[in-house]
């Protein structure tokens, strides 16, 4: 760690090989600590968690009972040991309230004055932060499953919304219009996801077992669909149309730079594809156990080299290197399924939330502090205070 | 006192290396000592095969995620694989009882011994015909009509001698799997014994046996194989889970 301190000093090595060293070093040591909780609101299981990305500072989540909680995520105390409070709840007493559960939530991409949550109640509501009261209402014939902003549009302010049906809705947050559809699946449409790179570029997934990317500007359909064996004809039978996975497909990421892509299905894979042309690109995670008939909610890291990508599998969180596929380590600490996972990209911190109401963090370790001869004779009593709120004029005598 | 060893990222290593480093405390060191070698593991598995009990008939098959149980890095192993198919060294097949198990065979082995199967018989022409125009040429593992009509020039009647004589096996109308004579048996046996040495772990107490101990233990009739290729079988296809213990490598029967 000295020797890459240095070098950067020197201008020996690029600044972001410090960091990079760094953020990896801290997501290999993850696990859960009894200094940061999180407030326990939900009274049924955690369904999908969004953390801001402007100051990653606020956190949202959405429960079975269709409540939605906003969490405050940063430590303002000067004390090691911190609860992420709850700052503000759409509850079961709230006139707007989905009445049944909520499956995504996702912050408004360019500020948190808003967000917009989808339910099993058939609606999908954009709230305002301030007064949590829903600002729109869309209304859909079937259950939504998911739905996902764009985080880098400026041409265009679409959600995408995957429900019941097979078609893929496209609203419009500025005027309120649901009038474009993107019809080519053939089952229900379990995630969609907008390409980080490309503000046109959409992947949905589905229960047909095939993965479709789209861009909304063309008039026609799909642009291609994931083929899990590259058009190796041999491999899938001669009738069978191209399929991502030999079962549902219900998680989709893609990797930070919008280059690859990953899928996960209920045939227990996880598969990356080359998001440019749709390729395979084989690598072998093993068996990935993935059992939920609804969506996962998949993430991977970002700034870390290699990167990694973080896999709720049952109750614990499994890690997986991604360009290798090597299986790093299981997270485990819920009690029950875990749904949904986020990271945070300034702390390398994970926070999951599943089926046992809980949502976890899961922190670096830290480095233990050394303790010097003085001090350990006088502070005996006195609660451990963070070096870093230490000033160099007081002390402790009085 | 943090009793868990931290992961370490490369990076982070000491550059000097020795071998047999890095590895935990009592876990077998089944890992390579330098870069990744399939083939030598290939070779090392195929001893395993008990070839008597076919008498000699079948060539020797090892399953592809035997492979896995002794490589860690899975990517690795089926980059490697796939360039040894390149080169026509190695020959895979889909065995048709688990759309994931793939058997592979050494391609001189598998034309020796289908050679040999043919002595005598009259679609010994054809089955010679196809092993030298179409194995060289194509790396796919299952054929349609057209191909075998347009691209190689083989008639409907020399396409039924060929199933007949078991080199191709019937997948739906018009296309077919390439496949081993008389690895039917193969199959059964493979089937059955895996079923019995997965039974055994289950019987245990908690479900879990030592991997060293289930080597030494006796098997009954119905695993004709010998236990150690069974054991990796089911190691790779993941029906055990291996843990790492102070007295070697643990196996936990995963309940779904």
């Amino acid at each position: 760690m000295l020797g890459f301190l240095t070098a950067r000093q020197a201008g020996l090595d690029d600044p972001l090989r410090l960091r990079r060293a760094e953020s990896t070093r801290r997501v290999l040591n993850l696990e859960l600590n009894h200094d940061r909780d999180v407030d326990r609101i939900h009274s049924n299981g955690v369904n999908t968690i969004d953390i801001e990305v402007i100051e990653g500072r606020y956190m949202l989540s959405g429960g079975a009972d269709g409540v939605i909680v906003v969490y405050d995520l940063e430590n303002n105390s000067r004390k090691p040991q911190y609860t992420c409070k709850a700052v503000c709840t759409v509850g079961r007493s709230s006139r707007y309230v989905h009445r049944f559960s909520v499956e995504t939530v996702q912050w408004y991409p360019h500020d948190t004055g808003m967000f917009v949550s989808s339910s099993f109640d058939k609606t999908m509501k954009v709230w305002d932060t301030e007064t949590l009261k829903p600002a729109e209402v869309f209304q859909f014939e079937g259950n939504v499953y998911c739905h996902h902003m764009s985080p880098i549009a400026r041409k265009h302010s679409l959600i995408a919304v995957g429900t019941k049906d097979q078609k893929v809705q496209l609203c419009d947050l500025k005027s309120g219009s649901r009038i474009q559809v993107l019809q080519g699946h053939r089952g229900e449409v379990l995630s969609v996801r907008w390409s980080p790179r490309y503000e046109h570029i959409l992947a949905t997934a589905s229960t047909d077992s095939r993965v479709l990317v789209w861009d909304v500007r063309r008039a026609s359909g799909s642009l291609f669909s994931l083929d899990q064996h590259n058009g190796d004809k041999s491999k899938a039978s001669s009738e069978a149309v191209n399929t991502a996975h030999n079962g549902r497909v219900n998680g989709l990421c893609f990797t930070v730079d919008g280059l690859y892509l990953l899928t996960t299905g209920t045939d227990d894979r996880m598969r990356l594809w080359n998001s440019a042309n749709g390729k395979n690109t084989l690598v072998n995670y093993g068996k990935v156990s993935n059992e939920s008939r609804k969506g996962l909610k998949i993430t991977v890291s970002r700034s870390c080299s290699p990167e990694f990508v973080f896999v709720p599998c049952g109750s614990s969180v499994a890690v997986y290197t991604l360009h290798t596929g090597e299986l790093v380590t299981m997270l485990r600490g819920h009690y029950n399924n875990v749904d949904c996972c986020q990271f945070h990209p300034d702390y390398q911190e994970l926070y999951s939330g599943g089926k046992d109401c809980n949502i976890l963090a899961w922190v670096p370790v830290v480095r233990p502090p050394d303790v010097e001869e003085g001090t350990a004779v006088k502070g005996g009593s006195q609660a451990t205070v963070n070096p870093a709120f230490e000033d160099s004029w007081s002390s402790d005598e009085d | 006192m943090n009793r868990k060893r931290a992961l370490i990222s490369d990076t982070f290593k000491v550059n000097k290396r020795r071998v047999g480093n890095e590895k935990q405390f009592g876990a077998v060191n089944n890992g390579e000592a330098g870069p990744l070698d399939v083939k030598a593991t290939l070779q090392d598995l195929m001893t395993l095969f008990p070839r008597k009990l076919f008498n000699d008939a079948l060539p020797q098959i090892v399953l592809k995620h035997q492979l896995y149980s002794i490589h860690n890095d899975r990517t690795q192993v089926d980059r490697q694989l796939s360039d040894l198919r390149e080169q026509g060294e190695l020959l895979m097949f889909q065995l048709g009882f688990d759309a994931e198990a793939f058997g592979l065979v050494f391609a001189a082995d598998y034309k020796a011994k289908v050679l040999a199967g043919e002595e005598g018989r009259g679609t010994r022409g054809t089955v010679d015909k196809f092993l030298e125009k179409v194995l060289p040429s194509c790396n796919d593992l299952s054929f349609n009509k057209d191909k075998m009509l347009k691209e190689f020039l083989f008639t409907d009647s020399e396409i039924t001698q060929l199933v007949k004589s078991g080199v191709l096996t019937v997948r739906d109308a018009g296309s077919w799997w390439l496949s081993i004579p008389n690895s039917g048996r193969f199959t059964k046996y493979l089937i059955q014994g895996r079923k019995a040495v997965l039974g055994m772990v289950k019987k245990s107490k908690y479900n879990e046996v030592l991997k060293a101990e289930l080597e030494e233990r006796q098997t009954n009739s119905q695993v004709k194989f010998q236990i150690k290729y069974h054991i990796h079988d089911i190691i790779g296809a993941e029906l055990v889970e291996c843990i790492p213990t102070t007295s070697g490598t643990l196996l936990r029967c995963v309940d779904y």
